[in-house]
């Protein structure tokens, strides 16, 4: 195998070469740092929020005017939503999960108010708000009915007894300890009893660190807008939100349906900029991949073109078609090399600059070797027609003149 | 000779049309990314009121718990909101040329003839000095009087689009509107009114439209408003009452002061400190003084508006500049080596390295156009999937005039420097020196 002719042509124009590994170098930085944060947020995106986000439905409405009472309209909303067929669940929540709107607030094992207490994400719903969400309890017990209160607004209720916490939020408020049965106390002192756990569940924030911390007392709140949620029969999901709809907006005039939407369209929303991020990085990869194929096609075409004669002659001289891809494709194979070897010093500049400026996790190593192993298999693939047809010049080309 | 120039660079990219067009899509490739990227940034990283962007001023008062700051991460910083009677107080007091307290809420507008339907609309709940000090243009009619603010008259000032639903965007001022029972008289309607960033209420979101309608702040107590933004607390209180959640601890209300000189800030912070001193007295304000004023830019940088995500894919997208720059090079030097020839022809013929030079800047700069209006083409687009990936207002990302100029701009001054070098090496070929081995 001659390496010879071809360290010399590399050697003769060096400019070129150098350009095209530069390239090579730059591409790898952008493709592997982007890479890895369109894994990173996909990986966001698709994780388990603990709930049947596919059948759950989300009603809003608001009452007006004088005569409206809440707790009627809640009362009779419920109980209309579930007389529809296709309604697995309804309850009224203060809050909706994944929804990007919530409430939070911090709890103790113990009531001193010096201990810095645990943040965790909280919700109010009635006995049936586990089964409209398509929650599993893990442990213990869900609400009984008679737990579960209308909550005015600008009303202090007394702090429930029982409450539901995540396993998540169990681990960090009691460690390895057991939480069924144990006492957690709220801002003002007041205690509660953990009377069920939940395996897992994502609360409203999802770009929280502490997403999967949560706790629920038992309620109804009947504040000035009221959010149902809803769990209907799989499949029957957009056929039965018009429906939600109209018939809420029948069964009371003092009443505005602000909106019905499914769960899927609010969590969506939720991871928009993750999803927006993950789609236009994935552009840009497949923009810059596309690039530097061409250009290595174009520019190895143009080679080709230049050393006909070249080819030609060694042709003639003895050379195989064989040697001549081999040539090719290893003149190429080294240009890559050399710039990957740059690309990796780039990549883990850029990696640097990420994880310093914008606090992003640092990048996995093993996005290195998977990288240049993917940019040599892409630059073999857009070398390798130019370096046929290198092979197809005839032997005959040396004998021509000009 | 420009223009001879310009028909022999023609010529040239004719006779290479994939290297040509590889050269052009490379640019315009590049220039498509990086001019998306930039324009978001140039958004978001904007001043949304140039004019007044340093006379006014988002006040925060340290009532926090004294065992603990408001932001852990970031300890030396008050609440970014203040409680709605301090903001009462304080607008009372009138301290600053003008000041404005405000918060976001939503009411039912009840159906103004028999066919409507009624319908929930967002409105910001402010003073009358909330039109004048942020230069709010009008179409008809003008903001409340600052006597509607003390005798908590209901008024409303509308935006157009909803004049435009409630009134078919006739002028609406002297009409009423009732909501939630309560008669208010439209005052004025606002013209179209984008300040980007929403300098005024970053909290609730910079990006965000602005709310349809605007109330008098008095109204609260009356009416019983209740924020739709974001409302944070920390003392447990016990709220029995409207009256008691008004009077709580928990801040929800975000107050603007406008301050023309260096002495009127300083005096206005000695005002502050002496308020707090005051309120201390009471028991309340237990942290240590900790009052601040933030001018608007300051203000968009305390609540990080430029999003992190925008920064990082300007920095990689110029990345991808740079990899088109470099093609263009590659692909440049490669195409000019196939013009030995013709070049030692033509220096052999006379033609003086200057005028060689010359040409191959103008074919350099022909290709950097061209790519550049491609990809300036390529960046609308890429806009347009900006706006609809994440949901923005429509016509909230443009490219502007500046934005056009710059995106040419680069893309004929970076393809020049990309061409600089192949045409210095074009220079260097002796004249006839081709034409020997022939």
């Amino acid at each position: 195998m001659g390496l010879g002719p071809m360290m010399s042509s590399l050697m003769r124009s060096k400019t070129g070469p150098l350009l095209v590994a530069l390239q090579i170098a730059v591409t790898l930085a952008i493709v592997i740092n982007s890479l890895y944060i369109v894994v990173q947020r996909v990986e966001r995106i698709n994780r388990d929020p603990g709930l049947d986000v596919d059948n759950v439905i989300i009603a809003y409405v608001r009452g007006f005017g004088e005569n409206f009472d809440v707790v009627d309209s809640i009362t009779n909303d419920i109980i209309l939503i579930k007389s529809i067929p296709g309604v697995v669940a309804a309850t009224v929540s203060d809050h909706v999960p994944l929804s990007g709107s919530g409430s939070g607030t911090g709890l103790r094992t113990v009531p001193d108010e010096t201990i810095e207490p645990v943040s965790t994400g909280y919700y109010r719903w009635g006995e049936e708000g586990l089964d409209a969400l398509g929650i599993e309890l893990s442990r213990g017990r869900n609400f009984f009915p008679e737990e579960v209160n209308y909550i005015l607004p600008a009303s202090d209720p007394p702090t429930p007894p029982s409450v539901l916490v995540t396993q998540n939020l169990a681990d960090d408020l009691f460690g390895e300890e057991d939480a069924l049965g144990k006492t957690v106390y709220w801002g003002n002192m007041e205690p509660s009893t953990i009377v069920g756990i939940i395996g897992h569940l994502h609360g409203s924030w999802v770009t929280w660190d502490k997403l999967a911390h949560v706790v629920i007392q038992p309620g109804k709140p009947a504040n000035t807008t009221n959010k149902y949620i809803i769990r209907v029969e799989p499949g029957m999901r957009d056929g039965l939100m018009p429906i939600i709809e109209q018939k809420l907006g029948e069964s009371n005039r003092q009443r505005v349906v602000k909106s019905v939407r499914s769960l899927e369209e609010m969590a969506a929303r939720s991871y928009r900029r993750d999803r927006g991020m993950a789609i236009i990085l994935s552009i840009v990869i497949s923009l810059l991949i596309g690039l530097t194929a061409l250009v290595i096609v174009g520019l190895s075409s143009f080679h080709v073109t230049q050393r006909t004669k070249q080819i030609g002659i060694r042709r003639a001289l003895g050379a195989r078609r064989g040697d001549i891809i081999n040539e090719f494709l290893l003149e190429n194979w080294l240009i890559t090399t050399v710039g990957a070897v740059l690309g990796i010093i780039l990549t883990a500049f850029v990696a640097y600059w990420l994880e310093v400026s914008f606090e992003l996790t640092r990048l996995d190593w093993r996005y290195l070797p998977a990288g240049i192993v993917i940019l040599w298999v892409l630059s073999t693939l857009a070398a390798i027609e130019p370096a046929r047809r290198a092979a197809s010049v005839s032997p005959a080309v040396a004998t021509r003149s000009g | 000779m420009f223009n001879y120039n310009l028909k022999l660079s023609l010529k040239s990219m004719r006779r290479n049309p994939i290297m040509t067009g590889l050269m052009v899509a490379a640019i315009a490739v590049g220039i498509g990314i990086s001019m998306t990227t930039l324009t978001v940034y140039y958004m978001m990283n904007g001043n949304p009121i140039p004019e007044k962007s340093d006379v006014l001023f988002a006040v925060t008062l340290d009532n926090w718990n004294p065992i603990r700051p408001f932001d852990d991460d970031r300890p030396e910083r008050a609440p970014h909101q203040v409680t709605f009677h301090d903001a009462e107080r304080l607008l009372a007091i009138g301290k600053g040329k003008r000041q404005t307290a405000m918060f976001e809420s939503s009411l039912i507008i009840e159906p103004i003839d028999d066919e409507g339907l009624p319908f929930e609309a967002g409105a910001r709940v402010t003073s009358a000095d909330f039109f004048v000090m942020f230069n709010v243009p009008f179409i008809y009619g003008s903001g409340w009087d600052k006597s509607a603010d003390a005798a908590a008259e209901p008024m409303v000032v509308l935006t157009k689009g909803l004049n435009e639903r409630l009134f078919g965007g006739e002028d609406s001022v002297g009409n009423w509107l009732t909501m939630q029972g309560t008669r208010f008289l439209v005052t004025g309607v606002i013209d179209t009114w984008e300040p980007t960033p929403r300098f005024f209420d970053p909290i609730n979101g910079g990006f965000q439209e602005i709310n349809e309608m605007f109330i008098p702040y008095s109204l609260t107590r009356v009416l019983e408003l209740t924020s739709a933004g974001s409302d944070w607390g920390w003392k447990s209180e016990e709220i029995n009452s409207f009256e008691e959640w008004l009077n709580s601890e928990a801040v929800w209300v975000q107050y603007f002061v406008e301050l023309e000189s260096t002495r009127e800030r300083d005096d206005y912070l000695v005002h502050l400190d002496a308020y707090v001193e005051e309120q201390k007295r009471l028991g309340r304000f237990e942290r240590p003084l900790n009052n601040n004023i933030y001018d608007v830019m300051e203000w968009m940088d305390y609540h990080e508006v430029v999003a992190n995500d925008a920064k990082i894919l300007l920095g990689l997208s110029f990345l991808f500049l740079v990899v088109c720059l470099l093609s263009t090079i590659a692909l440049m030097l490669t195409k000019f080596v196939g013009k030995k020839s013709e070049i030692s022809l033509r220096r052999a013929l006379g033609a003086s390295r200057k005028v060689i030079f010359n040409q191959q800047i103008v074919e350099v700069a022909v290709i950097g156009f061209s790519g550049g209006l491609i990809g300036l083409s390529l960046a609308a687009l890429g806009l347009q999937g900006i706006e609809y990936l994440y949901d923005a207002p429509a016509g909230l990302v443009k490219l502007d005039w500046v934005m056009m100029f710059t995106a040419i701009g680069i893309a004929i001054v970076s393809s020049m420097i990309a061409g600089l070098y192949p045409a210095w090496r074009v220079c260097q070929i002796p004249p006839a020196a081709q034409l020997k081995t022939q």
